[in-house]
């Protein structure tokens, strides 16, 4: 139970502040905070691994070892599976793929089609002009306009994911034992504040994974229930990956509203309704995850209001664009135990004089010594 | 001098398991049980005459002198009546570990005095993941609450002793 007062409003407005100086600098160095993020949900998904290994009688550091090769053993047979699987089934994939992004381009033809003779002032625009109609063309607009961005691209990112499972691996062996070193530098009468601030931190953080595991869930349900509605196949599967894309905010959520509409337009190419109800899907499943889910779920884990986590994404968007509406909510919550916790130290009257106390008496024994 | 990094440094830990052995409350403790636990353990260092934690503060922790000797001082005249001290092997500050309430008494080093802080949450976390260890020294910290309501309770001359 806790009965500390509620936070003021210009304390709320410090911490508005820090989290947007944050985000920006976040901002800067993305290369290192995605990963740094991943190695913590990494951390905090393995560590009940090591805790069971260690109940089984491992030492703590053997344990961190133990789970971090089965981890990178796994990773490694799971890479070779899909190899072998793609050297083998490429051509069907091809076929696949092909069948379903001509089945998409199909649907941005006819739907170029409808607007021209709808609306003709729209037949001379770019917009109607510019859609490859054929796969062929679309692979090589892609590759003309987009490849080599996405190469360069690829070639930004491999490292700093490679760093993933090397810092997972050193939080797991070393995590505590930092916090146990951080925490042995604190001044006495500080170091149960200082232990209850880490703690605080510790359950923000797991409970924004929590509440994010919340928001897939409902976004898959929510997903796979308007899609089987629609009539579309497969629709749990796609309400899934979609919602796990939808974990990179704008592009992950564009990129699984493309990945239905693909599906959508081949398995039902004559019926342009059908597709536009699945962009409506996407749309109205959206706004609900930005506007009563995300507040609900990873807002209220975090023991934010609703309205100041919607407000928060829009700033952390302004801020730091598509990674500060990702970002924005963790750092909020982590911003906000941090500056509450400091300020009971710093204002603890109590506190301060007892640091006072032992500071005299270290002056005093070595004047004596 | 001490190295910046020694976090990083693996230590030879078994002297540590076997000293954390000798302690009254994880007494029935195995070497793996008190591995786990000795995660959770910090080492503080007070010098004489330094306050652990004071009359009316938030309890957060237990503590377990490990080294030196620690004064309780209460303004409650039952537990000043008892005025104990706590030497190495004992622990104090245990009512932390059951609920977060204020501190009743407040606890001076009266020497340069070595102890382990097992803080309530970290506790509550073991309790979870691995109720055994929980149960041992749950038992433990039960037999020290029943020992020193008694010794009050004797010491109060309006209450029957129980």
């Amino acid at each position: 139970m806790r009965n500390e007062p509620e936070l003021g409003v210009l304390t709320w407005g410090v911490i508005v502040v820090v989290t947007c100086l944050i985000l920006y600098l976040f901002e800067r160095v993305l290369w290192l905070v995605v990963p740094g993020l991943l190695a913590l949900v990494g951390y905090y998904c393995l560590q009940p691994l090591v805790q069971a290994l260690v109940r089984a009688g491992l030492k703590h550091r053997t344990a961190g070892k133990v789970v971090t090769g089965l981890l990178f053993l796994v990773t490694a047979l799971g890479v070779i599976l899909l190899l072998s699987l793609a050297t083998t089934r490429a051509v069907g994939w091809k076929t696949v793929t092909a069948h379903y992004v001509q089945g998409g381009l199909d649907f941005l033809g006819k739907t170029e089609a409808l607007l021209a003779e709808k609306l003709p002032l729209m037949e001379r625009s770019a917009l109607v002009r510019g859609t490859p109609t054929n796969l062929h063309a679309a692979a090589d607009r892609f590759v003309e306009k987009y490849l080599g961005r996405l190469l360069l691209q690829m070639i930004y990112w491999l490292p700093a994911l490679l760093l993933v499972p090397y810092l997972t691996y050193f939080i797991l062996q070393d995590g505590n034992r930092f916090k146990k070193y951080v925490i042995r530098s604190v001044p006495n009468a500080f170091f149960e504040k200082t232990l209850l601030l880490f703690d605080r931190v510790d359950h923000s953080l797991q409970n924004f994974l929590v509440g994010l595991v919340k928001l897939t869930f409902l976004d898959t349900a929510c997903l796979g229930l308007g899609l089987w509605l629609l009539g579309i196949s497969h629709p749990l599967l796609l309400g899934l990956i979609a919602a796990v894309l939808a974990w990179v905010p704008y592009v992950g959520s564009l990129g699984g509203c493309v990945l239905v509409v693909m599906v959508a337009a081949t398995d039902f190419p004559n019926e342009l309704v059908t597709i536009y109800g699945c962009i409506l899907l996407f749309i109205c499943v959206r706004l609900l995850d930005d506007f009563v889910f995300l507040p609900l779920t990873v807002g209220r884990s975090l023991r934010l209001h609703p309205l100041l986590s919607v407000l928060m994404l829009f700033l952390g968007a302004a801020v730091a664009g598509p990674a500060g509406l990702l970002l924005v909510l963790p750092v909020l919550g982590v911003v906000a135990v941090i500056t509450e916790t400091l300020g009971q130290i710093l204002t603890d009257e109590r506190l301060r004089k007892r640091y006072r106390h032992a500071r005299q008496l270290q002056r005093t024994m070595a004047e004596v010594g | 001098m001490k190295s910046p990094f020694n976090f990083l440094r693996v230590s030879a830990n078994d002297q540590r398991i076997e000293n954390l052995k000798e302690l009254s409350l994880f007494k029935r403790l195995t070497a793996r049980e008190l591995r786990e636990l000795d995660e959770l353990l910090h080492d503080r260092l007070y010098q004489k005459d330094e306050v652990i934690f004071d009359e009316g503060d938030s309890g957060l922790g237990l503590f377990i002198v490990r080294s030196g000797r620690v004064k309780i001082v209460s303004s409650h005249a039952a537990l000043q009546r008892l005025a104990p001290e706590i030497g190495p092997g004992d622990y104090f500050g245990e009512l932390a570990l059951f609920e977060e309430s204020q501190r009743t008494a407040r606890a001076v080093a009266l020497e340069p005095t070595q102890v382990l802080a097992l803080f309530r949450t970290e506790f509550f976390s073991l309790l979870e993941r691995d109720r055994g260890i929980g149960v041992k020294i749950l038992f433990e910290l039960s037999r020290t609450v029943v020992w020193r309501s008694r010794k009050l309770l004797a010491n109060q001359p309006h209450l029957p002793t129980v």
